[in-house]
């Protein structure tokens, strides 16, 4: 093995050790699981860095020409942008999600390295070392917000879930003796909320005081305000990465091409895209489109991405072609 | 005096619906429906091929798929009257709403408030002189960066305290980013050209619409053999023009044309493009010279008649290596280079055959199609774009208005100064009632609001009495 792949098995390994670790937080909520992760993310992110940085020095070719490089930095940047969000809002219990992404990510493009190949003459430009960077961690941004997104919709809809079980419970207990049906109702009348965002899931809640342990663990994911405004502002650094990043790239277009917009599938996905987003940022400062339509929003705008990055690169051909 | 007013209703009225059109423009729902419109079409564009030949959708397509696409336009549908409408009524929308809704919602004039109807409200309740604690509120919210300004609004002081009230416009803002990319897009619809030529090495080309004279004389290209992991890859290192230029000033220049690397004549930039092989043909029959043969080398793709016949041959490409199989080498460097010619007999497709430079082909009837040498030959595109300028300057504005949206948030305080009602008259006390509302809802801010009045109550510590047991979500003890 050579010192590429060395530093390449020992991220991947960090990086599935972090999840390990994480996930076991996410379920248990030990703070020793944190910390047992912690590092091995800082580990494995670092270690992509530095095999980026080798794979350049070595070669003296940028990178990120290709496939590989690009789902490499995209690994590393998702886990670079969750470690600075979850170390400013502690967003740790999310970890174990970005983590194994990262890992999965990672060792894809694993699958399309052929090796160092010198850049096309339409890629050898100095736009490179912008564009594709500030593309790709935008990329990474929305997959954590994407995953802040899939953690509000589980705790949202098991809410729900237990909101209408206790409305059959309530409905069963009215059938019977009136006093029966007053205490129950008692018991099952909605608590006084003690904030807005504190206490958004008083069905849980309460289901976890009764002793459910799935409620209760649910009840301690960060409440679900909270949780779209964590997505709101990942989406945030994402939105204005990405539209940076196709200035940059339109800029470049025009340097290379001709022209800065020639309605490549892979930069009308790219509009596509950023159209979802800026959707989702005009939606979300309506009331009504915060939080459960939001996360949708969100999760639909990955999904688009993933498709703007993956399946224009991998399926459709175009002037964005750069699988190898 | 009748007609007047006659006049004056009809203006009216028009203004009426007028308005009423305008408000349905900038509705919400109207914008959600022309953006799933124009997505759906976006993404017909992205999975159709675009400006393809219809020979190529009945070719690469199921017959039916292929019918519909060139029925409704499909193959074309990023310049088709459907797609710009579509487009058009998005930007009127989002003009509209920014104007009309968005930014009267974020500019609130100074009123008062219900404070308690506000879902981030507190109070905090102090001692002392009316004017001291009016001024001690003042001065809290000022030495934090807030924007304090007090107005008597129904014979009640009130104090409004901003933060990042300029970020407010952020929204504006980044839609005339919008709006001036829009201008200098259409500047170059309107004032500005593009087109491409080819010029075969040792040739010269005017530009028609420049006049600019472009002499090639040489091309060259760089292709690597490299091997990878899944076999050897022939990977393009450069193309390079060396050209003799001659602008509007009569002077000529020898420059040099890379990817990447336009040149500036006079305004219009002139980019490398793409490269080929120029091949001369000729024609015999039985033996002889024949009419029909082309008078220079060929581009790749063009063709000639055959003499009086219904025949045509048509080069297809240039193949740089035809293997030891006589077949296409994926290696496309000239080292036993051939070309593809395709045959027709009207419009009818005889067949392709590939023959190697310096052979001949019978085309039946007698005739005879010898492939010639080759010349390389490149592809330049030239655009000129008044418009860039304003392009720019329109990315910078809407980078500029996202920013200021994104990481500001722009909140105001309401603050009103209200006697307890169960002061001791020797020692009058002072109910401070605030609340916050934001550009983003509420949820975004509470925790600053949360800090914020705890930071209140612990600067009027000294003359903090207690809190109103009534506050839902701040209740300070």
């Amino acid at each position: 093995m050579n010192t590429d792949q060395i530093l390449i098995v020992i991220a991947i390994s960090a990086y599935i050790a972090s999840a390990l670790a994480l996930f076991t937080y996410f379920l248990s909520r030990e703070n020793v699981a944190k910390l047992a992760g912690i590092p091995f993310a800082f580990l494995g992110c670092i270690t992509q860095f530095v095999e980026l940085g080798y794979r350049y020095e070595s070669s003296k070719i940028w990178p990120l020409t290709n496939l590989y490089g690009s789902l490499s930095l995209f690994a590393a940047m998702s886990v670079a942008i969750f470690i600075g969000f979850a170390l400013r809002y502690d967003l740790w219990f999310i970890g174990g999600f970005v983590q194994a992404l990262a890992a999965i990510f990672l060792a894809y493009g694993l699958t399309w390295n052929e090796g160092y190949l010198p850049a096309v003459p339409a890629l050898q430009s100095y736009w490179i070392k912008v564009h594709v960077p500030l593309v790709v961690s935008s990329y990474a941004a929305f997959m954590v917000a994407c995953v802040t997104s899939v953690v509000y919709l589980i705790k949202y809809y098991a809410e729900q879930n237990v909101g209408r079980s206790s409305m059959v419970r309530l409905r069963t207990a009215a059938a019977g003796p009136a006093g029966a049906a007053g205490l129950q109702m008692q018991a099952l009348a909605p608590p006084r909320p003690r904030s807005i965002i504190v206490g958004d899931a008083p069905n849980l809640e309460r289901a976890a005081a009764g002793g459910s342990a799935l409620a209760g663990w649910l009840a301690s994911f960060p409440s679900l305000a909270k949780l779209d405004i964590m997505t709101y502002r990942i989406i945030s650094v994402g939105l204005p990465l990405l539209t940076v990043g196709i200035i940059t790239g339109a800029w470049w277009a025009k340097e290379a091409w001709g022209a800065y917009w020639q309605w490549d599938p892979k930069e009308t996905a790219a509009l596509f895209s950023w159209t979802v987003y800026a959707l989702y940022m005009h939606l979300h400062t309506r009331n009504a489109w915060r939080g459960l339509r939001s996360a949708w929003l969100s999760v639909a705008g990955f999904i688009s991405i993933m498709f703007c990055y993956l399946g224009v690169n991998i399926w459709i051909s175009g002037l964005h072609s750069y699988k190898m | 005096m009748e007609a007047r007013n006659a006049a004056r209703l009809g203006a009216d009225k028009l203004a009426e619906r007028l308005d009423a059109l305008l408000g349905r423009i900038s509705d919400f729902w109207f914008g959600m429906a022309m953006l799933a419109v124009w997505g759906v079409m976006t993404l017909i564009g992205v999975v159709v091929d675009q400006g393809k030949e219809p020979a190529f959708y009945f070719t690469n397509y199921a017959p039916p798929l292929a019918r519909l696409v060139l029925r409704l336009h499909l193959d074309n549908i990023y310049h088709s009257t459907g797609y710009v409408a579509v487009i058009g009524f998005i930007v009127a929308c989002m003009t509209l709403a920014t104007f009309r809704r968005v930014i009267p919602s974020r500019l609130p004039p100074l009123r008062a408030v219900k404070i308690d109807k506000i879902p981030l409200n507190a109070s905090v309740v102090v001692d002392g002189d009316e004017s001291d604690v009016r001024q001690r509120v003042e001065r809290f919210f000022s030495e934090r960066g807030w924007l304090v300004r007090k107005r008597e609004l129904g014979g009640i002081e009130w104090t409004f305290a901003d933060k990042f009230n300029w970020a407010r416009k952020g929204v504006l803002i980044a839609h005339v980013g919008f709006v001036l990319i829009a201008v200098g897009t259409t500047m170059y619809w309107k004032w500005g050209f593009s087109g491409q030529t080819a010029i075969v090495a040792g040739l010269a080309q005017t530009i028609p619409e420049t006049g600019a004279r472009f002499q090639l004389d040489r091309f060259n290209y760089q292709i690597e053999p490299i091997r990878t992991k899944s076999g050897i890859v022939y990977q393009p290192i450069d193309y390079v023009s060396q050209l003799e230029i001659t602008g509007h000033d009569g002077i000529k220049r020898h420059l040099t044309l890379r990817v990447n690397h336009p040149l500036d004549v006079d305004g219009t930039l002139y980019y490398q493009a793409s490269y080929g092989s120029a091949v001369d043909f000729g024609v015999t029959k039985d033996g002889r010279p024949a009419s029909g043969a082309p008078g220079a080398a060929l581009l790749e793709g063009e063709g000639f008649p055959l003499g009086q016949t219904d025949r045509s041959v048509q080069y297809e490409r240039f193949v740089g290596t035809i293997d030891r199989n006589g077949g296409v080498s994926p290696d496309p460097r000239a080292n036993n280079p051939g070309v593809i010619l395709t045959v027709f007999d009207g419009d009818q497709n005889i067949g392709s055959v590939l023959v190697p430079l310096g052979r001949s082909l019978d085309v039946g009837n007698g005739y005879r199609v010898d492939v010639g040498s080759y010349t390389l030959y490149s592809g330049i595109q030239y655009r000129h774009d008044p418009g860039i300028p304003l392009v720019g300057l329109g990315a910078f504005v809407l980078l500029t208005g996202l920013c200021m949206s994104f990481y500001f948030l722009p909140a105001r305080l309401y603050v009103r100064v209200d006697p307890c009602n169960d002061s001791p008259e020797d020692r009058p006390r002072w109910s401070i009632g605030l609340a916050a509302t934001t550009v983003k809802g509420y949820e975004i801010f509470e925790e600053q609001f949360a800090a914020l009045v705890e930071a209140l109550r612990h600067a009027q510590s000294g003359h903090a009495f207690q809190a109103k047991p009534s506050d839902p979500a701040f209740a300070v003890s």
